[in-house]
């Protein structure tokens, strides 16, 4: 797809460019198509900035179809450049934060501090938090064998921690009365329908910093690939690497988790599609994955808003529905 | 030129003898037209026209002096809108608004737990009607910073819903509809009560509205206000708004009544049935007193909830209401 030779600046700038300019070609679409009825060519008009009779079709464009997609571009891009994390951390291509549970640590937080009557953020968005934490340091206690990772003991501690949180989720909510339940059920699933623009704009300022930070670690993560020997012969303390790239995409991963549920298969199917398309470099892979995954999880809601006509679906089950079939195919075509 | 040249840098004309009673009305008209942009911006009711009503949560909700355009967030709400009469005003409805067949047709916004937003505003409501239990509140709010006013009901028993109504007709203008039907539902009540308020012996019912697991219907329930003013004892009356049971405890319980609502409907009522015939001991297999309601007139806080009181005295004092049709 990209010539192989080209310098790495230039194939950095390419991709960026390439992807970002899908990623604003989606976001024209999740703004002008969505599940009320009216003309797909005035909308597009008022997306494109003209005047519209109607201040109807401004409302619903601008205060109610933006935040999905800008919400919709921060999750797609952060689930994949987790995905991509653990993919390089495990050097396999099954890891994502939810096989090694660290999405359904978030869950549970988040679960408490919704039944606790908390506010969206910063009391849900914290236990979210803080359940991802306890969840990585109780992988991280099982996994390390003489203090260092193993990679098939922390998949394995992860792929065990997820079923566990997959139990006191079902307690939680089995153990709960009240209308928030339904709620709950819905949030569960991934949904993106409810999300304001203040809150768009508290996760860009908590997410955007640690996009910046994992491009820089993105070399680390390519020697980090290489093995710990050759790693640590180039010079990279592999502990304290390998704790940042977790501690940040579990940070990355739960505060979406609080805000849209469970998302799943979009941070195992972008990374490795990407990967397959433009090679195992991450310095490119991480601008790609964050404007992929963005691209991804735009269409995705735009499916979820649209399709159906007795009203949406939650997004998580469009991406699962995608995903896993995708992720499968894949799989049966690498084992040839 | 030196004065176009000026023009052009501040983007504005500001001659020297201006004073600062214009600065202010400049900054005035200014500040208007922003508020005017607002009010474009938002697609609800026009506020110079608008009249204050506190909602059941206490929330400051503004009315349009007229209701022309409503969408209902509950298919009870959509029941008592077409029971006052104001069917034609209502613009959407949620997904099982099933009753009357006149409002299946209507646009449907999402279900009642899980709105379409989106849906909502194109339908251009100048009022919206929601239920505390099961609208999410994020939709409501989100509703409100969108300009369209909402009024929240949370009717809890038979007397709220009649309030609910009052509430409700004195928002539409059609008090005197609104009067009448909640004198029509007060009438047929006291009908069933002024038998059953004296009966000696009053059977345990009990009252099946999941199949697996078993649920029932505790206390704060019309399900609950609904057997006791036809006569009978709730099993499962406890805090618990919706506990569950196990089949050990039912025995243990021994009802003399089953009723079973019709979320089981059909084919399943019978497989249900069959099931408890299995249990001779229990009082109401003996007798063979295992009854089908309709779940919508038991636990929909509208007008019906009338006409469920009167299929379940018949149920379960079937000699005291012989004679009634």
């Amino acid at each position: 797809m990209i010539a192989p030779r080209a310098s790495l600046p230039r194939r950095i700038l390419f991709v960026t460019l390439f992807f970002g300019a899908a990623l604003c070609i989606a976001g024209v679409f999740g703004l002008s198509l969505g599940s009320s009825e009216g003309a797909f060519s005035e909308m597009l008009r008022a997306v494109m900035g003209q005047e519209t009779a109607d201040p109807m079709i401004g409302a619903i464009i601008w205060k109610i179809r933006l935040p999905r997609v800008l919400m919709a571009a921060l999750v797609g891009g952060t689930l994949a450049l987790g995905g991509l994390v653990f993919q390089a951390l495990l050097r396999n291509p099954l890891a994502e934060p939810y096989i090694l549970g660290i999405s359904g640590g978030s869950a549970i937080g988040a679960i408490i501090g919704i039944l606790m009557g908390l506010s969206r953020f910063p009391g849900v968005s914290l236990f979210a938090f803080l359940g991802s934490l306890s969840t990585l340091a109780v992988i991280l206690l099982m996994a390390s064998g003489k203090g260092m990772l193993k990679k098939d003991a922390l998949l394995l501690s992860g792929v065990m921690i997820n079923a566990f949180c997959g139990a006191v989720i079902m307690f939680l909510v089995s153990m709960t009365q009240d209308a928030r339940l339904h709620n709950i059920i819905f949030w569960l699933m991934g949904d993106l329908s409810l999300i304001g623009l203040p809150q768009v704009g508290i996760l860009a300022i908590l997410l955007l910093p640690c996009f910046v930070l994992l491009f820089y670690l993105s070399h680390t993560m390519n020697l980090l690939l290489l093995g710990k020997e050759m790693a640590q012969t180039m010079g990279v303390n592999i502990v304290a690497a390998t704790l940042t790239l977790l501690g940040v995409t579990s940070f990355t991963v739960s505060i979406t988790v609080s805000h849209c549920g469970l998302l799943g298969f979009v941070g195992l199917v972008m990374p490795h599609l990407l990967r397959l398309a433009l090679g195992a470099d991450h310095r490119v892979l991480v601008p790609a994955c964050l404007f992929g995954g963005g691209t991804y999880m735009i269409l995705c809601d735009l499916l979820a808003r649209s399709l159906p006509d007795q009203g949406e679906i939650p997004v998580g089950v469009i991406t699962a529905m995608i995903g896993a079939p995708v992720f499968i195919f894949l799989l049966i075509q690498s084992k040839k | 030129m030196d004065f176009i040249g000026n023009n052009t840098r501040t983007g504005c004309v500001l001659p020297k003898e201006m004073d600062g009673d214009m600065i202010r009305q400049w900054a005035q008209k200014a500040l208007s037209s922003i508020c005017l942009a607002a009010a474009a911006c938002s697609v609800g009711a026009h506020p110079e026209t608008a009249r204050a009503a506190t909602d059941q949560l206490g929330r400051e909700v503004r009315i349009p002096a007229q209701v022309r355009r409503i969408v209902s967030l509950a298919p009870s709400i959509t029941e008592i809108l077409f029971a006052l009469g104001a069917g034609h005003r209502v613009k959407g409805v949620t997904r099982f608004s099933n009753f009357p067949p006149e409002a299946e047709t209507l646009p449907k916004v999402g279900s009642y737990v899980h709105l379409d937003l989106e849906k909502i505003v194109a339908l251009r409501p100048d009022l919206c009607i929601a239920v505390k239990d099961g609208n999410p509140k994020d939709v409501i709010d989100r509703l409100d910073h969108l300009g369209i006013p909402v009024y929240a009901v949370d009717p809890r028993n038979l007397q709220a819903v009649k309030d609910t109504i009052l509430e409700i007709g004195a928002l539409l203008d059609v008090m005197p509809d609104a009067r009448r039907l909640v004198g029509e539902m007060d009438r047929r009540i006291r009908r069933i009560t002024s038998k059953t308020a004296g009966v000696t012996h009053r059977p345990t019912v009990f009252f099946q509205i999941g199949i697996s697991p078993i649920v029932s219907a505790g206390t704060d329930t019309f399900i609950h206000e609904l057997i006791t003013l036809s006569g009978g004892i709730n099993l499962a009356q406890g805090p618990v708004p919706y506990p569950r049971f196990s089949r050990e405890q039912i025995l243990a319980l021994s009802p003399e009544v089953f009723i079973i609502t019709s979320m089981a409907r059909g084919a399943i009522f019978e497989r249900i049935r069959s099931e408890w015939r299995r249990w001779p001991q229990i009082p109401a297999v003996k007798k063979d007193r295992i009854h089908l309601i309709d779940s919508d007139l038991v636990d929909r806080a509208s007008p019906r909830l009338v006409e469920g009181l009167e299929i379940l005295a018949r149920l379960i004092h079937p000699t005291l209401f012989r004679a009634a049709p």
